[in-house]
């Protein structure tokens, strides 16, 4: 990879801190990915310079801001693994999780990014407590593990839709049972009423109500489980539900519920 | 005796930070340390990886720790190689430029370089290390490479054989002798790995012909003196071949009767044995078990002999099979298609019992989506003993295409044309496509979306809409043509669907040219003509099990009937037949094509009659076929055409890796009956066969398979217009 | 066309809940004799549950749910076996779904990002002008 390429004179035989520098010019002038480079060559001429530490969160920081997610993961561990005790060792760790943090997709998609921005944030948060990123860290991995939940619901109403009734519920238990402080965990209820109701467990049914009123008796989901289980629950084409309205809403808008 | 040291005093580290070495011991100022805990804290610092020596040096209450570092590396390349490129070899080197440079990494890159190069055959290959110092402790590591020539296999011998001459077992192997085409043959290196494949295809080749004990005593290897050539030899016992005496059903399990699962099994007395068919049957017998609702059923194959006279009885048991259930499907990987989409291809649901078969055959059905560049489906164990969780790993792959062209010529001035199409359009599996074009000679517009499941259930929906006007010169005629088709189809059996359409059409045919055929012109007369139209299509395809039965057939019958300016009934079919043979090497297949359109009001147009593409009949021009004005010479095509095809394809022998292949195939058929003439005389207006013969390089590229035919007319009229060229894409039916 | 039949889930069979009795067996016995159960416990009551269903589709409607059979096995404080109760296809209740969705933050791709991602697929057909 020729140095000159990269605009200016070649790199070889500046000093690591001109070098730096420029690295932060070219940042500053909204090109992170050459920013990047011009880090990864401090790292490469002056292994032992007290820049080359720097410049290799540099360019961790860089990549990041490029989207370049899996150079911004590869530099993060160079530097967890060479300075674990340093300073920036915090940051290194908080970018290593946000590389896998920013690339959570909508529910119905990829979930093992998911995975990995919980394990990576839960070390953010064990390793370095006293951090400045600990409390960022602890509020994206509520938002992760929120996401995970949603991922739960989304395949639990599937089941619910085609009819598999136990399926359903097994789903709805997992986000009752291991996901309790979501936001999901009224709807699941709801659902487990629904879904027992359909399988005539009338008894369960009342039991997951309950549940639902006592922990959260102002959600709306509060108020369709009572309708449901107190029997005025609407009829099918007084919700609006016929063949065609069904199909507008489920090819056109996605919802397919 | 133990330490209590209140500072440390570390030398010889450059790129390691003091820190970071007293965090790898675990070392505090001011702890207490015995000496095994110092021992274990020197050794902590070794394990890093970072450092060449460490060594701990108490002095009193300060602790000296020397360490030598390793050096970094610089940049790595490799030297000397031509048959491998660097790019292939650099992905098999462990060691990384700017991490550190370890003797024992570059042993184990050295030690994989020659194993790439052994794979290849060239096992005299050397390769050796060299480390370059540069300033700073850093190093460039350098792998120089000294090729040798591919050591082929010079000859195979078999000891044992009787039934079958060395030639005949020689080309059951997948490994070759090499012959004179050595330099291009790949296939005739030794390889360990293709050898063992080898010792299965052989023992297949002998069980499938009835050989039940057939077994290979060993496989031995030698090498010449100067390592320049192999000789393999095989040692076989054939032992006797057998043929099936009777076949029978019994069950172990009450409430279901063995007589129900008698239809499922093809194996015939008297046929030779063979594994093959064996399983065959197992499969049909689960699969029906399964259809019937019946939980957990295994059925085994138990063989008894009658040594006398050479046979096999098989009694086929229905056993209780172990009670295992799905505990969770999980899916990942999915960046744009949605998880419903792939959940919907399962059959069986999270709770039901697991059924392997059914885990394959979903795993096909996501495969044949054709979203993905990679699908794999297999099950891990759950929380407990009899429960799964299936793994679905997929990797998305580009689903849609996007054109664009502009084009300008003096006579009709400049033309734009785009089309898009996705075929995962928002990650629902819907397919989307439109193109337009506003070329002077050809203006259309074109829209087609489909939803594969309409209303939550495997009904699949579509609208197509296109319209097209031509303003030709050179052209006989100009069309314009509107076409709204919304339609809809489901599975009606196992291995049938029923597809259900309605089609609104506007058809003109205006400015003739004044040389062109008198009845073309008549027709014109007519002007715009609107039509509705109901139809249906069944199609069978016993493909669709996924059990790859001995003989692929598809079955298709298709009727439109029309009403409106006109009235008319337009029937098409196709029933093919397709099946491997020679040891699946050569593929078999004959399909019958026709269709019929008969008018009950009005007649057909040329814009509705059949012409003979080179997709239904090889070896003619466009419209080359059929019906013509006898002094005009215009094709007018035809309301009936029947067309049947003998093709075979085969290996040419070459490496698998160029995937060329090649093959022969006879057409014969025709087109006839032009409808209403107007009193002109048409030539070649009823059934008169006309048959091709050619060969054909069947050659799979990047952007689809391609298949080049070279036809020679057999029979055919004078007036036909043939041709001996074309290329098309091949398509099994 | 034919029906096509599609089974979930399980039910152990007649004779083999013959041979529980009331009292003594243990619900340990009870899942190693039929395997796991389809939800380990009741909400509320020691109640374990196994459900078999059988789907039945004619041609473009939707598929219909035409047998179901789900088995209520309940246990005392000690988990020995209380009572079996069977329930049916009628009685299930038809209920209509809620068809609101909690949201959650992370937005999804947009339409235009998908519109356009995932290209670089050339097929055959657009150079030979094959319909």
């Amino acid at each position: 990879c020729g140095n000159s390429d990269r605009g200016g004179e070649p790199l070889d035989d500046l000093s690591a801190q001109a070098i730096f520098e420029r690295g932060e010019r070219q940042i500053a002038s909204g090109n992170p990915d050459d920013a990047a480079f011009t880090f990864g060559e401090i790292e490469r001429l002056y292994p032992y310079s007290e820049f080359a530490q720097r410049a290799l969160i540099m360019q961790a920081f860089a990549y990041h801001r490029d989207e370049d997610y899996p150079n911004s993961r590869a530099s993060a561990q160079r530097y967890l693994d060479f300075y674990p005790a340093e300073d920036d060792a915090a940051y290194a760790a908080y970018l290593l999780a946000l590389s896998y943090y920013d690339q959570i997709d909508e529910v119905g998609r990829d979930q093992g990014l998911t995975f990995q921005a919980l394990q990576s944030l839960r070390r953010v948060i064990e390793q370095y407590p006293d951090s400045e990123y600990a409390d960022t860290s602890v509020l994206k991995f509520d938002l992760a593990f929120d996401h995970l939940a949603a991922k739960e619901m989304e395949i639990g109403r599937f089941y619910l839709k085609r009819g598999n009734y136990v399926a359903a519920v097994n789903r709805f238990r997992t986000v009752v049972e291991d996901f309790q402080t979501t936001s999901h965990t009224p709807e699941a209820l709801h659902r487990l009423v629904e879904s027992y109701l359909s399988l005539g467990l009338v008894e369960e049914a009342q039991t997951a109500g309950a549940i639902l009123g006592y922990n959260y008796q102002s959600s709306e989901w509060y108020e369709s489980s009572f309708a449901l289980l107190t029997g005025q629950g609407l009829s099918a084409d007084a919700a609006g539900d016929n063949w065609l309205s069904s199909i507008y809403r489920q090819v056109l808008l996605g919802e397919w519920l | 005796q133990n330490f209590a040291f209140s500072s440390f005093n570390i030398e010889g580290n450059q790129r390691v930070a003091d820190g970071t070495i007293l965090t790898f011991g675990g070392l505090q100022p001011g702890a207490g340390l015995s000496t095994a805990e110092l021992n274990t804290a020197g050794q902590n610092i070794r394990e890093s990886g970072l450092f060449e020596s460490v060594d701990l040096v108490p002095q009193g209450s300060t602790l000296l720790i020397r360490v030598v570092e390793y050096p970094t590396i610089n940049r790595i390349n490799i030297e000397g190689n031509s048959r491998l490129r660097d790019a292939q070899l650099l992905t098999l080197v462990q060691s990384q430029s700017r991490r550190v440079f370890t003797p024992e990494q570059a042993e184990a890159d050295t030690a994989a370089i020659t194993q790439a190069y052994a794979e290849q055959g060239r096992i005299n290959a050397t390769v050796t290390p060299r480390i370059i110092p540069l300033s700073d402790n850093r190093v460039d590591l350098v792998f120089e490479v000294v090729e040798s020539a591919i050591t082929e296999i010079e000859r195979i011998t078999f000891v044992g054989n009787r039934t079958f001459s060395e030639g005949r077992l020689r080309r059951v192997l997948e490994t070759k002798e090499a012959g004179i085409f050595r330099a291009l043959v790949g296939r005739d290196t030794f390889s360990s790995q293709r050898v063992a494949q080898d010792r299965e295809v052989l023992t297949d080749f002998y069980r499938s012909r009835g050989f039940i004990d057939f077994v290979i005593q060993n496989v031995d290897v030698s090498l010449t003196r100067e390592r320049d050539a192999y000789l393999v030899t095989y040692n076989v016992r054939e032992g006797q071949r057998y043929s099936i005496a009777d076949v029978t059903v019994t069950s172990e399990i009450n409430g279901v009767n063995a007589a129900e699962f008698e239809e499922a099994v093809r194996l015939r007395s008297g046929s030779t044995y063979s594994p093959v068919s064996v399983d065959n049957d197992i499969t049909r017998i689960e699969r029906l078990a399964v259809q019937r609702g019946i939980r957990f059923v295994q059925a085994e194959a138990q063989i008894s002999r009658n040594p006398r006279d050479l046979s096999l009885n098989v009694n086929y048991v229905l056993v209780p099979g172990e009670r295992v259930f799905i505990e969770r499907i999980d899916i990942e990987g999915n960046g744009t298609t949605l998880d419903r989409v792939i959940r919907n291809q399962f059959r069986s649901v999270e709770g039901d019992p697991l059924n392997p078969r059914e885990v394959q055959e979903s795993a096909r059905r996501i495969r044949a989506l054709g979203f993905f560049q990679g699908v794999n489906v297999d099950t891990r164990a759950g929380t407990s003993a009899n429960q799964r969780i299936i793994d679905v790993d997929v990797e998305e792959g580009p689903t849609g295409t996007l054109s664009f062209g502009a084009n300008f010529n003096t006579d009709t001035g400049a033309s734009l044309l785009a089309s898009y199409s996705q075929s995962n359009f928002q990650g629902r599996g819907q397919g989307l496509d439109f193109s337009f074009s506003t070329a002077e000679s050809n203006r259309s517009v074109g829209f087609s979306f489909t939803e594969p499941q309409l209303l939550g259930r495997d009904l699949r929906g579509s609208i197509n809409l296109s319209y097209s006007t031509t303003d030709n010169e050179n052209a006989l005629y100009d069309t314009e043509t509107l076409r709204i088709s919304p339609a809809m189809s489901f599975p009606v059996s196992e291995l049938g669907r029923l597809s259900l359409f309605y089609a609104l059409e506007y058809n003109d045919l205006f400015d003739v040219s004044s040389s062109a055929s008198e009845v073309i012109s008549q027709e014109a007369e007519l002007g715009g003509i609107w039509t509705n139209s109901l139809g249906y299509t069944y199609s069978f395809d016993n493909r669709r099990t996924g059990l790859n039965p001995d003989v692929g057939l598809v079955f298709r019958f298709g009727q439109e009937f029309g009403f409106g300016d006109t009235q008319f009934i337009k029937t098409t079919a196709l029933a093919g037949a397709e099946t491997d043979v020679l040891n699946e090497e050569v593929t078999l297949r004959a399909t019958w094509e026709g269709g019929l359109l008969s008018y009950q009001k009005g007649n057909s147009r040329v814009t509705d009659r059949f012409f003979l593409g080179s997709r239904l009949m090889r070896g003619f021009e466009a419209g080359g076929i059929g019906p013509r004005d006898a002094d005009t010479d215009d094709a007018l095509g035809g309301d009936a055409f029947s067309v049947v095809r003998l093709e075979a394809e085969f290996p040419l022998g070459l490496p698998s890796e160029y995937g060329i292949s090649g093959g022969a195939f006879i057409d014969y058929g025709s087109v006839w009956d032009v409808g209403e003439t107007f009193g002109e005389d048409v030539v070649s207006n009823d059934f008169i066969g006309r048959s091709v013969a050619g060969l054909s390089i069947f050659w799979t590229t990047p952007i689809g398979p391609l298949r080049f035919n070279f036809t020679e007319p057999l029979d055919v009229q004078d007036v036909d217009e043939t041709r001996n060229f074309d290329v098309t894409i091949s398509t099994s039916f | 066309c034919t029906e096509l039949d599609r089974f979930h889930g399980f039910i152990p069979p007649e004779e083999e809940l013959a041979t529980l009795n009331v009292g003594s067996t243990t619900k340990a016995e009870v899942i190693t004799l039929f395997g796991p159960p389809k939800s380990e416990r009741g909400l509320q009551n020691n109640t374990v549950y196994y459900a078999s269903s059988q789907f039945r589709r004619f041609g473009p409607f939707a598929p219909e749910e035409v047998d179901r059979q789900v088995l209520a096995i309940d246990f005392d404080a000690n988990d020995r076996l209380r009572n079996i109760s069977r329930y049916t296809l009628e009685d299930g209740r038809v209920v209509v779904l809620d068809r609101r969705v909690t949201e959650d933050g992370i937005n999804d791709i947009t339409f235009l990002s998908q519109l356009l991602g995932s290209f670089g697929r050339i097929d055959a057909g657009q150079f030979l002008g094959e319909p």
